[in-house]
Parts: structure tokens; sequence; C-alpha cells
């Protein structure tokens, strides 16, 4: 079958069935990749012609253009380079090559050539799609960091989605009545944080009642979670129908600007991609860091850990589990909640029902495809926030791509990284088991 | 440290686990806690490790009271426990198990101090020549590694008391010896030692006294200079215990089960039967015996179609099963009464009627391959529960709330119910008492004399002595040795175990 | 003890599950009542009485919204005409046709919960059911009587849900994948299959530029009843007798006596020699087909049109039905009446007093909450926990395969 590949041997007898495999698909997988090559450069010839113009804001957003103009065909060139190099290494390595860490390269060229094939001329604003990417990454990331924090503690986490609808309905109101009881005349970033801390108290109490069903009265977790899905739906679609739109002004909260972070904002190209954006950002980014190392490095990280996957070794030395779940829920329930204020109070300016659209769910995506580590899970949610911001920038220039298809990439992403097609991610061993203390 | 235990008494709903409990052990003292399964000494230990609050009674350490809420007082007061089921997080490695809960730390952030921790680790493991490696992974650690990190983790804790609940269970006779050795060293230096198991031959060996329990009660304590095996299973028990199983010599016929070269993987693809010949005959007992994990599961399964065959072959009356399924091995006659019975031998949440049929529920009479016939399955249940004595309230009642003894009694009884030609029986008496083990094992020989080929799977040396007819060793996968049941002897069997050939 | 009592026992956690949600759901009705709210200081026996007075409206007008309205039954029994006896009996024929959905997607919830599988994914079944259902709807139309059209449409809708059942049982039978995330996150996929498949004019209404379907006029479910204005047709009869059969499936059948020992616990029923990857694909699927026939005969029956909002939730309300009824086809079919009743009755309350018939939404949430923690009830209510019926056989399995 596979004896036509250049480093074919005979396979010694005392290899193990699965060594066997391991070198059989890595064959695969090279042969794969190597096809894969010469498809683009099929492509790249087909393509020549094509031009693919791609513009970054220089200093801010509606400023200078710095612009790169080349061919698609030269983009599917190098896309057929590299695969095609990270095939032959692959086929010449055999299993010992880190093929996941190759496919991370490759991947790029792949989007900019496909990216470009599609645009077919037309001229791109890329700093649109890459700020756009870090914007809807942001709140994703925060939710996901909730994710991880509750199942990393032992306790499954699917209410997310609920946490990010009453975050934002929570904020939208105490901020608009906080600029009420202040009057025209304030400073807007009062009420602004006045609703990211009616956000973070709203998170902490529905991140509560789902510890306390599944810790006190050991209902489902994933039961639970569903219960505050549902209720969270129910309850601001009521609170919205009964009392928003008759009182339009509980519901005008002032906007979060964005801000310009000092010097770092003034880099050329990366300045308007990356510094000049939404705080909430720059909070995903410092919770991000400061989480991982708390989560890897410190005495709280290890016990939570250990919480979430083996209870009972954390129980019999005396650490109290159900005080540890119970804290994280806290704080995963803050990190929501803070998420679902962007909503309202970022992106559109005022509550509206079920806002929330599912975000919820990716920010679970992401908590799976970054394999329970808030580094990964923010990596993820960038994938996802670039799928999401290509996909508008694609239907701004008025390319007929199926949103549907940009859409479901979170989505399609997480079956298959479940169901092992790309090696297997382990979750917390005893995330959604109740843990009996004494 | 001296420890003493006072009339400590504990009750769950509807059982009386201790009733006036008193022990006590000095410093560098190795007490050995006696008692079948149920005799209550878990709950003791769980009441000595904080996990339980005692109804009443009293710890003293060193002559004064004390009394722990949290398994961290118990901790601090010097006590250090070696839980039967490792209390190791799989994914840390053996520096972060063993701090765990003791970590040192630095600055603001509460940053884990690793450094530190790890010269510890190292240090006690060069000191009490454990030969631990502190940055190996917890789930990538043979079990009888993984116990010494269990006795590290009391040891960084700066315990006094080591408590010790039947750690042999895991271990080959070997490494058995080896903990002796460690114990025995850790008594000298001081630390107080308490013993747990019912194993007769081990607390004779390493205690320096012996305390009995039975039904939750303090039944004797003895010196093991003077004590006797016979004498400690009459206190175990509360009579005189036949420490052989009485049965006529067997009488082998044809070959029933023979397996030839035979290879099986485990769940992580390494190879956990390689090379496996043997063969047993109808109207004998083969039973296997060696240290759990060395194959004897995956064997077992590959019998029964449950896990695929890498290479060799299986036959069951020289018809080939290497590639069947179940239910098509079961058909041939084969009964299988499974290693863990909660998990794989019942369904508790199901009555106990339609576990009898869990595995005929398709045939006549219980069903015409569609519809289930309830009254022929009642009928059944009936007779089976009075031909096996399954003490329960109703045949309608969940299997899961039936004592371990008579679940397995249900167990036997629905693989006994068909026609019989081999039985293949994992760990049939684990964790049982010594009425229901008598009442297994008379059932076993019952069949071999009725004709069928007896596998008997164990880890309990007692068990294999006195039941087998032939006695094969597994180790490392391979059948390292059969014995004839009348030349084997504890030392015979125990160095086959250990891998001394 | 007496027979009644008995029989009783195990509806006393539901009840109360249900009259604790909609106390706190009138807790809710009034902190949001301003109007009697802002009259607390002065005028406060007004203003309670207001507000009382309020949530009896609401829960009358609820009531009546979903069995009829006592004048009209008046007016139809003493002038019985074919417009006055259907005007009386709308309500209740319209709790009915909100029921049948329901039904079906709360049995396709308990096959799944009775087999250890957690299927979330209900939703998504019954949104691509209906959505299939249209396709085959649509393609043949004018090609072959309107009779053949609905059942190749419902088959097709059927098949296209058990496909979508089928997908996350294979997944998790034979590669482990977790079935509450891949059919969390298949729900969203079969939303986006639903709009791209709406993009087409193959199937989108001509000239509407929202994603919905051609309206399906040229075939239709034969109602029940030929009184004008009636919408309850065949579909609600289908989904008791699927009560019937799943009801005699899962408990007089070796296929059903398999599925439910491998949900119970899967390695013994492996040990048995029954196929557990088999029971986890084939539950999954017939669950997913059940669904479906939910969708195909909405569709087909009385919503008429395809688009993303065929269901408001009914996958999510099925999951909670199905705990109200601890998994057991009668009273799925009883807790589905009441639903719908809910569902219905609470359109009716949001024209009379204002107050949004999402209330009820959130009352649903309550009443799974509660019953999911029959603890939290025994607490509430203090009642001695030792004479509950053990709930042992209910929602174990679903448990059991959760933890998995």
């Amino acid at each position: 079958m596979t004896a036509a590949s250049p480093t074919f041997e005979e396979v010694r007898p005392e290899l193990s069935a699965a060594e066997r495999a391991a070198i059989r698909s890595a064959r695969i997988r090279g042969v794969v990749m190597a096809a894969l090559g010469l498809f683009a450069l099929q492509f790249a010839i087909q393509t020549m012609d094509v031009a693919a113009t791609f513009s970054f804001w220089v200093d801010k957003q509606g400023g200078n253009t710095f612009t790169i103009a080349t061919q698609v065909g030269v983009l599917w060139l190098l896309a057929g380079v590299v695969t095609g190099v990270a095939g032959v290494i692959q086929l010449v390595r055999g299993p010992s090559f880190q093929w996941r860490r190759a496919l991370l390269i490759v991947i790029p060229f792949w989007v900019a050539a496909t990216f470009a094939g599609l645009l077919a001329g037309k001229p791109a604003n890329v700093t649109i799609v890459f700020a756009g990417t870090l914007t809807y990454a942001a709140p994703i990331s925060l939710g996901a960091f909730a994710g991880i924090l509750a199942e990393r503690s032992g306790i499954n986490n699917i209410a997310i989605e609920g946490k990010f609808l009453m975050g934002a309905c929570a904020a939208s109101v105490v901020a608009s009545v906080t600029m009420l009881a202040l009057g025209p005349a304030a400073n807007p970033t009062i009420g602004v944080l006045a609703g990211v801390l009616a956000a973070a108290v709203t998170g902490i109490l529905v991140s509560l009642l789902l510890a306390w069903l599944g810790i006190r009265w050991r209902v489902d977790q994933i039961i639970a979670g569903i219960v505050i899905n549902i209720g969270a739906v129910g309850i601001t679609n009521f609170l919205f129908l009964r009392i928003l739109t008759k009182q339009t002004e509980l519901n005008t909260p002032p906007t979060v600007e964005n801000i310009q972070v000092p010097v770092l904002s003034q880099i050329p190209i990366l300045g308007p991609i990356a510094f000049q954006g939404s705080p909430y950002l720059y909070f995903a980014v410092i919770v991000m860091a400061a989480f991982a190392y708390m989560l890897f490095r410190t005495r709280w990280g290890l016990r939570l850990r250990a919480s979430g996957e083996k209870p009972s070794a954390a129980g019999t030395v005396g650490i109290d589990v159900i005080k540890i779940r119970y804290r994280a829920m806290i704080v995963a329930g803050i990190l929501a909640g803070i998420a679902g204020s962007s909503f309202s109070l970022a992106s559109a300016g005022s509550f509206q029902m079920q806002m929330s659209a599912g975000r919820g769910f990716i920010a679970l995506a992401a908590v799976i495809f970054g394999a329970w580590n808030p580094i990964y899970a923010f990596g993820a949610a960038m994938v996802f926030g670039f799928a999401d911001a290509s996909q508008a920038l694609l239907s701004v220039l008025g390319v007929d791509v199926p949103p549907q298809l940009l859409n479901s990439i979170p989505y399609l992403v997480t079956i298959i990284v479940v169901a092992g097609v790309v090696g297997r991610v382990r979750g917390p061993a005893a995330a959604g088991q109740p843990y009996d203390q004494g | 440290m001296r420890l003493e235990l006072r009339d400590i008494t504990k009750r769950f709903p509807g059982v009386l686990a201790n009733d006036r409990i008193s022990i006590s052990a000095d410093r560098g003292q190795v007490l050995g806690l006696l008692g079948e399964n149920g005799a209550g000494k878990s709950t003791l230990m769980n009441i000595l490790s904080g996990l339980y609050k005692p109804d009443s009674g009293e710890i003293l350490i060193d002559e004064t009271p004390r009394t722990f809420t949290d398994p961290r007082q118990a901790i601090e007061a010097g006590i250090g426990m070696v839980h039967q089921h490792f209390q190791l997080v799989p994914v840390f490695d053996v520096v972060e198990a063993v701090a765990l809960g003791a970590e040192s730390v630095s600055g603001p952030l509460g940053s884990f101090d690793r450094k530190t921790a790890r010269a510890r680790v190292l240090e006690l493991s060069q000191q009490y020549r454990l030969n631990v490696n502190p940055d190996a992974k917890i789930e990538d650690l043979p079990v009888g590694v993984r116990q010494r990190v269990e006795i590290l983790k009391a040891l960084y804790r700066k315990s006094d008391i080591l408590v010790l609940d039947e750690p042999s269970a895991v271990l080959t006779p070997f490494e058995t010896e080896e903990l002796f050795g460690i114990i025995r060293g850790l008594a000298k230096d001081g630390t107080t030692i308490i013993f747990i198991t019912h194993k007769l031959n081990e607390v004779l060996e390493v205690a320096d006294k012996i305390t009995v329990l039975r039904r939750g009660r303090v039944a004797g304590t003895v010196d093991p200079k003077e004590a006797t095996r016979e004498r400690l299973a009459n206190l175990m028990v509360g009579r005189d215990v036949e420490l052989t199983v009485a049965k006529g010599p067997a009488q082998p016929r044809d070959v029933v089960l023979e397996l030839s070269d035979l290879h099986v993987r485990d769940d992580r693809g390494h190879m956990a039967v390689n090379g496996v010949a043997l063969q047993i005959r109808a109207g004998e007992i083969l039973a296997l015996a060696g240290v759990q994990g060395n194959g004897q599961t995956e064997l077992v399964e590959a019998i029964v179609g449950l896990r695929a065959v890498d290479s060799g072959d299986i036959t069951i009356d020289g018809k080939s099963v290497t590639k069947s399924t179940p239910r098509q091995i079961a058909d041939l006659g084969v009964a299988h009464v499974p290693e863990d019975r909660n998990r794989d031998g019942l369904i508790g949440a199901m009555t106990v009627a339609e576990n009898f049929i869990l595995d005929t529920y398709h045939r006549e009479p219980y069903s015409n391959g569609i519809r289930l016939n309830r009254q022929a399955i009642d009928e059944r249940a009936a007779v089976a529960v009075k031909d096996y004595d399954v003490r329960t309230p109703s045949i309608h009642t969940y299997a899961g709330s039936l004592s371990g003894g008579n679940q397995q009694k249900v167990v036997v009884a629905r693989e006994f119910s068909r026609p019989v030609r081999l039985v293949i029986a994992a760990q049939p008496t684990r964790g049982l008492d010594v009425g229901s083990i008598e009442y297994i094992h008379k059932r076993m020989v019952e069949q071999r004399d009725q004709g069928a080929a007896v596998l008997i799977v164990s880890t309990e040396l007692d068990e294999v002595l006195a039941v087998g007819d032939r006695v094969a060793v597994m180790q490392g996968g391979e059948i390292v040795g059969v014995v004839d049941g009348d030349d084997a002897t504890y030392e015979k069997v125990g160095m086959l175990m250990g891998g001394v050939h | 003890m007496s027979r009644a009592t008995r029989a009783l026992r195990p509806a006393v956690t539901p009840i109360l599950a249900i009259v604790t949600a909609f106390i706190v759901g009138s807790i809710f009705i009034l902190i949001t009542d301003f109007n009697n709210l802002s009259k607390l200081g002065t005028d406060p026996a007004a203003a309670i009485g207001g507000a009382l007075g309020l949530i009896g409206q609401a829960y009358y007008a609820m009531v009546t919204g979903a069995l009829g309205d006592p004048d009209k039954v008046g007016t139809a029994i003493t002038s019985p005409t074919a417009r006055s006896v259907a005007t009386a009996i709308r309500p209740l024929t319209e709790t009915l046709v909100a029921a049948s959905p329901l039904i079906f997607c709360g049995l396709a919830v308990a096959i799944s919960f009775r087999s250890g599988v957690f299927n979330i994914g209900v939703e998504g079944q019954y949104v691509l059911g209906a959505f299939g259902a249209t396709v085959v709807a649509i393609l043949l139309k004018d090609t072959v009587p309107a009779a053949v059209i609905l059942v190749a449409a419902t088959i097709g809708g059927v098949l296209t849900g058990a496909l979508w059942g089928f997908i996350p049982g294979f997944l998790k039978a034979k590669a482990g994948a977790h079935e509450v995330i891949t059919t969390i996150m298949l729900n969203y996929v079969a939303a986006q299959v639903v709009l791209f498949g709406l993009r087409s004019d193959f199937l989108r209404k001509a000239g509407s530029s929202e994603p919905i379907s051609k309206v399906l006029d040229f075939v239709r479910v034969p109602v029940l009843i030929p009184l004008p204005a009636l919408r309850l047709h065949w579909g609600f009869v289908l989904a008791l007798a699927m009560a019937v059969v799943v009801s005699w499936f899962l408990f007089k059948t070796t296929k059903g006596f398999e599925l439910r020992a491998s949900g119970f616990n899967m390695h013994a029923a492996r040990y048995a020699g029954m196929s557990a990857t088999g029971s986890i694909i084939l539950a999954m699927t017939l669950s997913g087909g059940l669904a479906a026939l939910g969708g195909s005969m909405a569709v087909l029956g009385d919503v008429t049109q395809m688009s993303n909002d065929i269901s408001t939730g009914v996958g999510f309300t099925a999951i909670a039905l199905a705990l109200l009824a601890g998994n057991r086809p009668l009273g799925i079919v009883v807790a589905s009446l009441l639903f719908g009743a809910l569902s219905n009755g609470g359109h009716l309350m949001g024209i009379k007093t204002g107050i949004p018939a999402d209330l009820i939404i959130f009352i649903e949430a309550l009443v799974i909450m509660f019953v999911a923690a029959p603890g939290l009830i025994r607490w509430l209510y203090r009642f001695d926990a030792t004479r509950m019926p053990k709930r042992f056989d209910d929602n174990a399995a679903a448990k059991e395969g959760s933890a998995a």
C-alpha cells in the first residue's frame, strides 16, 4: 500500500502492534501532507494572476495604511512549499515528528491563501480582522477561564452561557441606574464600573447556585447547568419584556470605550491591532497570565488541581475540597459575569434578549480545545475569534461564503477534539463527581 | 509516641461498626490489627485519621486526650496514614503528590517551593532507602513504588504514628518482605506502627502485638510469639475455621480449556499476557496465583471474549474461541464470576430477578427473542434465591442493596444456572466474610466434581493453596510455574509470585 | 398505608416542585410590579391588594388560556354552533398541540437517559427532523399525492434526526467522546445547517429576506376535530401511541432490557454478553428519531413553515419533564400536558396582564431544579426524608452515564 513511500523499510518483528500502527499512521500523514502540498502548488499555478491585497492600518484605525500587494498564487505557492516540506520531514522522521506543531505553522498559510482566493482581488484590511479577532476572543476566553477554574476544581460547568446572559443584563441595568442616580454630568466610567461590578456579583450568585446545587444537594452538575442556562433565558427575557422595553432609560448604559495603551499603542501596525482595543481584552490577557501562573506554580493551583483530579487524595491530607470548590466557583462567577457585561456595555450598548447567543458554549468549546489550560484556551478563543472576524470581513466585502460554515467552526472543532481525531485531550478526572467529606 | 484508643464506639444507620473498641501501641511498637472484612477496621482507622467522628470514646496520644474533627488535626498530631486505595493524584509527579497539603511556599502569591520539597523528598527517600525518583509521574509508577510514595507522604509530615491499611494487598511476596524491612526500620527509629490486615501470616511475621477485631469488637489481644494461625483464625471468625477446603482428590479427564502461546494487551497497549500456554481438564481446579496486575485480569477477559487476543489461540473443548463474542463463549458452557462484582457482575440498580437473567434474557423461557416473559423470570428467581440461600427481602429488591456475600451468591447462582463446562472465577471471595468464602468454595468444588473444569484466579495465597488441585503462578504476563496441589507450599508459590524462579 | 397514598407517593416531590416554582414565579411578578410597589408607601392596603390581584389575574388567565374560558364554554353549551364549540375548546386543543412535541422529545430524552446516555441534543434533533421533513416535502411537491408526500416527508424527517442522534452515539461508543459535549455542539451545528439550507431559493419563501421556508400548504397532517380554527392533528395521537410503544419497548422487550442494563452498568452488560456500544448507538439513534418525529409532525401539522424558530426550546423543556416524570413514559405524557398547558396559558397571561410568557421558561427551570434536588424540597418543607420513596431507579442511569 505505502510501499512507494521513500522511507519504507522492513518492519522488524519485535515491533509491537502499537509501534507498527504509529509508523503506519506517520507514513500516511506524511503522504497526505505531501499530496496537499502538491494540491496547493496546483492552485498556485491557476491563481498566479489574481491579485491579493492586504492592508494594515499603521498608527490608528482609519489612519495611514500599509499595503502588501501580491498574487494569490504566491500565497498558494508558499502554502504548498511549507506543507510539502512538512510532509517530507514527517516521512523522514517517522512517528517522532512533532506533527501537531508543524500543523500550527502550515495552517496559517492555507488560511491566508484561502482567504485571498475568496477575496479574488478585492483589497482587504487585515487590521480589522485581527482587532476583531481579539475583541471577540476577550469575553470568550474569560468565559473559558471560568470553565477551566470550575472544572479543574472538580465541578462541571456548562452554565457559562447563563452567567454571560445574567452578567450582561445586570451590567446594563445597574450601569444605567447608576448614571440616572448620579445625573448627566457624572463620569460615565463610574457607571461602567458599577455595571461591571454588578455583573461580577451576579456571576458569583449564579456560580454559587450551581455549586450549591451540585455540592450540597448533589444535583447532577450537567442538569444544574441546564437549569441555570434555561433559567437565565427565562428571567432575563421576563425582565426585558416586563421592564426594560417600557422603561428604556433602565437599559441605556454608558458604553465602554477603547483604551490606548501608553507607548505600546504607538507601535506601527501592531498598535492598532492589539493595543488600541477594549479594556476587556487587557483584562483577559492579565487574567490569563495570572491564572496560568497560579494554576501551575502555586500552592493554590496544586490544591485546586488535586481537588479536580483526585479529591480524596486532597481530603485525606486535610485539604478542604468543598471549600476549594466553592472558592473556585466564586472566582469563576466573577470572570464569567464580567465577560457577560462586555456584551451589553461594549458591543451592543444595551441589553437585548438572549444576547449571549451561544457564546457561552463557544467558551466551553475553548475550554476543551484549549485542553483546560488558560494559555491554550486563549489561543482557542482567538481561533474562534478569527473565524468570526473573517466571516464579518467577507460578508462586508460581498464575498459569497456561507457564514454558517465559519460560524460552525467552534462547534465542529470541539467535536473533532473530543472524538480524539487529532489526539485526545484529557479533562480533570473528577470533574462532575460529588465528593463526600467525612 | 504512645497511641491509645479507648472505648471507641461508632454507629451507622443500622450498623454498630465499632463497639467499645480499645487498642494501644507503644512508641516503636508494631501493632497488628487483624480482622475480617466488615470487622470494623476501616471505620476505626477513619476515626483515627479524623475522617469520622466517634460517637463516644477517646483517642489518647502520649496519654493526652485528642479529638480530631478533620484529617488535618490528625496529621498535626503526628498520625500518618497509608491508605489501602492509594491517595495520590495520578497526574502529579512524586514531589507534588507528596507535598500536597504540606507544601512549602514562597512569595506573596504562595508559589509552590518545589526545590525545597524535592530536596526533602530525596533526602527522606535516601534515608529510609525507599528508592523513589522524585520527578516520576505517579500514574507511570508500579504499585509497589506508589506505596513507598505513600509512606514518603507520611514521613514528609514527620509522622510519629504510621497506620498502614492492608498494605500488602498489591505487593509481591518479595515487595512485602521489603515493606516489612522498612516497617522494622521505622519502628526501630521510634515510629509507632499500626498494621492492618486480614492475613494471618503477615501479622505473625511483623507485629510485636496483635489485636483481633470481630464484628466491631475486640476479640482478643495476643502476643505473636505465643499465637498460632489456628488461634488467630478462631479469634477472627469466632469459631474454628477449616484453613483448608474439604474436597476429594481430583479426577481430571479430557482437556476443556487450552491456551497456546497467548498474547494479550492491556488498555494502554502494553503486552499484559505474554505467551501463556495452559491446559485445564474437566474435573480439576486450577488455581492461578499471582500479584494483582500481572496479566491475570487481561487473561481472564481474553478467555471470556471481552478482550481482543493479539496472537495465540484459545480453545474450549477443542473449538477455537479466539475470535468469539462473550455470548458465543458463554453459550459453550462457560460460567464467569468476574473480579469486580459491583462493576462487572451485577447491575445494582436492577432487581435481583433481573440480575439472574442478565445473560439468558434473550433465550427461552425468559423471552421469545423479542418479548420478555416476566412470569418465567420471576419463577426462576424464586428458585435460585432458595437454592443458593440468597438473603434478600424479595426478588424485586435492588441487587445493589444486598450484602457483598449475597451479591456474590447471585452472581454464582446466575453463572451456574446454565449447563457448565468451564468455570472462570476471578477473585471469587474478595471482600467476603469467612462464611461466604466457605460457601463459594464449596460450590466451586461441587462444579468440579460434576465434571466442570474450574479456573480460579486469586491473589490470596491461602485461597490458592486451599482450593487448587494444581497451582499455576503468573508473573509479568507469563506462567512462571505450575505446581501440583500437594507440592504447593507457601514458600514455593510465594517465591514464584515474586519472580524468583 | 392505603393504596391511594402509596400510589401518590412518587408524585409528592414533583407536585411540591411545581408549587414551589410557581411561588417563586409569583415573587418575581410582585417585585417587578412597579405600579403597585410605588403605592406601597402611600396606600399599602391597595398596593398589596393590587399586587395579589395581579398574580391572581395572571394565573387565572393562564388557566383559562390553557383549558378554556368558562363563559365561552357556557355559550357553547347553551347555543352549540360549530363556531361557538370551536371557540370553547380551542384553548384545550391548543394545549394538546403544544404538548405533542414535548411528548415526543420527552420520550426521546427518556430513552437516552434510561440507556445511560445524556442526550442534550434533542433540541437539534427535533429541529433537523423538521428540516428534513421540509426538504423532502418541497422536493416532492406536485409530483405525488399529498398523502405520499406526508409519509415520505415524515420518514425523511425521522431519518435526518436519527442520523443527528447516531453521530454522537457513534462518537461515544467508538471514540469515547462525551455525549454532553458533542450534543451541545451539534445543537448549534444543526441551527447552522438549517440557516444554510434556507439560503437556497429551493427552500426559502419567495421574496423573503428572512431564513424561513416556503409554506407547506400542500401537505398537512389531518386534523382531529373538523371545526374551524382548530389545529389539533393526528400528531398528538401519534405522540400518545409512541408513549405506549416506548413503554413497551423499554420494559417488556429484550432490546429494552439490554438498553436499560447498559444504561445502569455498561460493564456488567458487556460481561453478560450484551453489546454496550451497540446499545449506546441504538439508544441515541432512536432518541434522535423520536425527537425528529416530533419535529416532522410540528412542521407538517401545525407550524407549516420551517425556520429556526420552529423549536421554542422544546428539546430543553423535554429534559425538564423527563426528569419530572422520572423517565417514565406515562409520566412524560402527564408532564407534557402540564408543560403544554403552561406555555399555551402563558400566552393569554401575556396578552391579558402584560406579564411576559417568558416567565414560564423561568418557572420550568425552577421545576427542573427542585425535581433534580429532592433533598432541597424536603429541606424546604421539612418533611421526613426516610418516609420518602427511593428515587433510585429514575435518574440513576442518567447520572451514571454522565459520570463516565
